[in-house]
């Protein structure tokens, strides 16, 4: 007994030091404020976390289920159904489907289109090294210590926030049967008779003459943020303008053009509004079947098209084959870029 | 003149203009006897006029300066001219109206031929005022889809308009707001699993939308989203990583230490971010916010494929509309121009209007969307 009392007052006695030793109060205190902290946290990111998961992580998971199933707007009635459906011809049909040269009668195989398709949107990824070309010329000419330069970049600017329909309806007019580009320089892209290559090259001057003003900014940031210490060092130890250009401006606008180059892939993949306003949709019907302009259709405007046709499943494997595309592209980018660094 | 040159051969003769003539008639043969030398000294006096320094001549800073300047705004302004023109011509085609014969009556020159050979102004207006076309274009939209009527009169086209509105504007704010409390714990909080939370989120903007999208729409049609607009409205109200990204660079400009006194005053977090950090980062939010309004304006693909009601489909979609059945008509095309220039003209005037807080948002970070 006596020995328990002892170590309760023991007891009672180290609590009380507890309770009055400073660095354990606080330490609780800190917990407290941390917890709260992480409580709060996770709250303010809850809406972009939970968005993210829903509209992205998990549409993509579904986009792959559904391209395994058979879910047909015109047969499924209801999405569960849909979902239920693994396709009778195996889960990979939809994508040995789109690989198989087109049968004897029309049903094996969709390869035709979806090289055609495919090879159009790779097509319209030149004016990606055109418009960096110019518009680096453009920002170079744009970071002289000359008056105006604010101005010329809101000039250059405006294609960038127009709307992309408007713009299209603009151009077929503009480079249309006799329209004034027609009329005045004898470049009818977009006449009846004229092949589709010019078909293309039009839709290329399109996303160039609109994408411009959006990288000429970019590259007048970058531009501005090379240190001009280096700079004069490089003149005064005598190099010309050319080298200082070559050897010390353009490395350090490398980050700025790696950026631009990887988000511009990534965009030019996913053209579809100036083809598909100026061409129509997937499938071509009517005059386009047989005119040149069903090779101008863009990927997505065939994954459209296919979309619209009600083959939800079959559509849903486009898109993945899309978005590996788009991930190996950018793979191969990033790839590149390590290497540059090592050496 | 030239008579003189060939009379004053024998010396002396011909006076003083005879031996200027001469003197550059010898002039001109050393020109071509040592041809290199001269050749060399020719262009070096040019250039030295230029500012460069060639074959011995001195350079000068100052003219080479101006030298380029011009050069650089000649080209400048020739591209400058290129971005802007289209606009004009749009404006101007926007106007035209068929050429009529003395009758009145018979058409001689077909609005369309009119429109798309306009130069600087179309050859004919139209004859029912400057601005028919205009009128023409509302006619046109508003019985775009004949499902859209109100009282038994179609209006489509105000009924767009309102779509077009309430697709930008509520997702918008709500999304820009979401964004910003993101960006607020990504910047100035530190929780567990912080940086898993930016990088997963991050990670999302290589998904490619047209490879989600059938998946989405099939959701949306199982809940009938795709009937009523809120497959346009409730997914952006969630926020977007690349906003957050954004506004969290901006934040990281911003001094700790005043939220650090708001936090030993008592203020709460969520006190932190109403009065203090949303006040402060007013810059960096408005040009998020006009950034997402003007791309929910200019979006095609999303409403073409999740609105599937003729009732809630927006602008973008009733103009390639009326694009896909009267761009060829040759009475009607001018009033497609017309539409298409009523749905550029807002963007454009908020783009004038806010340019320098997106072209100084987008210097900042070099975040295009």
């Amino acid at each position: 007994m006596e020995n328990n009392t002892v170590s309760y007052a023991q007891d009672a006695a180290a609590v009380q030091a507890l309770d009055l030793t400073e660095p354990i109060r606080q330490k609780k205190r800190i917990n407290r404020a941390k917890l709260q902290e992480n409580i709060w946290g996770w709250i303010f990111v809850s809406f972009l976390l939970i968005g993210t998961t829903v509209f992205t992580y998990i549409a993509f998971i579904l986009s792959v289920w559904i391209s395994f199933t058979d879910y047909d707007a015109f047969i499924m009635t209801t999405f569960w159904e849909g979902l239920g459906s693994i396709h009778p011809d195996g889960a990979f049909h939809w994508y040995q489907y789109m690989f198989s040269p087109e049968g004897p009668l029309g049903i094996a195989g969709e390869s035709e289109d979806f090289w055609n398709t495919l090879g159009s949107t790779v097509f319209y990824l030149i004016g990606i090294p055109i418009g960096m070309v110019l518009s680096l010329g453009i920002s170079v000419l744009l970071s002289r210590d000359i008056r105006g330069t604010g101005t010329f970049r809101v000039i250059y600017y405006i294609p960038t926030v127009a709307s992309t329909v408007s713009i299209t309806v603009m151009w077929t007019n503009l480079f249309g049967d006799g329209g004034l580009m027609d009329s005045l320089f004898g470049l009818s892209l977009l006449a009846n008779d004229s092949t589709y290559w010019q078909n293309r090259a039009c839709v290329i001057i399109l996303t160039v003459w609109k994408g411009l003003g959006g990288t000429v900014v970019l590259f007048v940031a970058g531009l501005n943020g090379v240190n001009a210490s280096y700079h004069e060092a490089a003149e005064i130890d005598g190099a010309n303008a050319w080298s200082i250009f070559w050897r010390i401006t353009m490395p350090q606008l490398y980050p700025t053009i790696f950026y631009v180059l990887v988000t511009s892939v990534i965009g030019g993949m996913q053209i579809f509004v100036e083809p598909n306003l100026i061409f129509g949709n997937y499938p071509a019907t009517g005059n386009q079947a047989t005119s040149g302009t069903r090779y101008n259709i863009p990927f997505v405007g065939f994954i459209f098209g296919v979309f619209n046709n009600g083959e939800w499943a079959h559509a849903s494997a486009l898109g993945i084959i899309l978005a590996i595309i788009i991930f190996v592209l950018t793979l191969i980018q990033f790839g590149l870029d390590s290497r540059r660094d090592k050496v | 003149m030239t008579n003189h040159t060939e009379t004053a051969s024998p010396e002396n003769k011909g006076g003083k203009f005879g031996n200027f003539m001469r003197k550059i008639g010898r002039a001109f043969k050393n020109f071509f006897v040592n041809f290199p030398a001269n050749c060399r000294k020719a262009i070096g006096r040019f250039c030295s006029w230029f500012g460069f320094g060639t074959f011995g001549y001195t350079s000068n800073k100052k003219r080479k300066k101006v030298f380029f300047d011009v050069i650089g705004y000649v080209l400048l302004v020739a591209g400058g001219i290129t971005m802007l023109y289209p606009f004009w011509w749009m404006l101007a085609a926007s106007l035209a109206g068929p050429v009529m014969a003395a009758d009145g009556v018979t058409v001689t020159d077909s609005a369309l031929n009119v429109m798309i050979t306009t130069i600087f102004w179309p050859d004919e207006t139209s004859q029912f005022g400057l601005l028919y076309n205009y009128e023409n274009a509302v006619t046109l939209l508003n019985s775009a889809w004949q499902t859209v009527t109100i009282g038994g009169h179609a209006y489509a086209f105000w009924r767009s308009i309102i779509n077009t509105l309430v697709y930008s504007l509520v997702p918008v704010t709500v999304g820009v707001f979401t964004s910003a409390m993101a960006a607020f714990a990504f910047a100035k909080l530190n929780f567990k699993g912080k940086n898993f939370v930016f990088f997963y989120c991050l990670a999302a903007i290589m998904i490619p939308f047209p490879s989600i999208m059938i998946a989405q729409f099939c959701v949306y049609s199982a809940m009938g989203w795709t009937e009523n607009g809120l497959a346009m409205i409730v997914p952006g109200c969630f926020g977007a990583i690349l906003t957050a990204f954004f506004i969290r660079q901006y934040l990281y400009g911003l001094p700790t230490s005043i939220l650090e006194a708001a936090r030993i005053d008592g203020a709460g977090y969520w006190r932190q971010f109403t009065s203090f950090i949303v006040p402060l980062a007013k810059p960096a939010i408005m040009a998020q916010f006009i950034l997402s309004f003007m791309g929910s304006w200019n979006n095609y693909l999303a409403p073409q494929v999740f609105i599937t009601s003729d009732m809630w489909k927006p602008l973008t979609l009733a103009i390639g509309q009326l694009d896909t059945s009267y761009s060829t008509d040759v009475t009607n095309a001018p009033a497609v121009m017309a539409a298409s220039v009523l749905a550029l003209l807002p963007i454009l005037i908020l783009f004038a209007v806010f340019q320098k807080t997106i072209i100084g948002s987008i210097m900042l970070t070099g975040s295009k969307e």
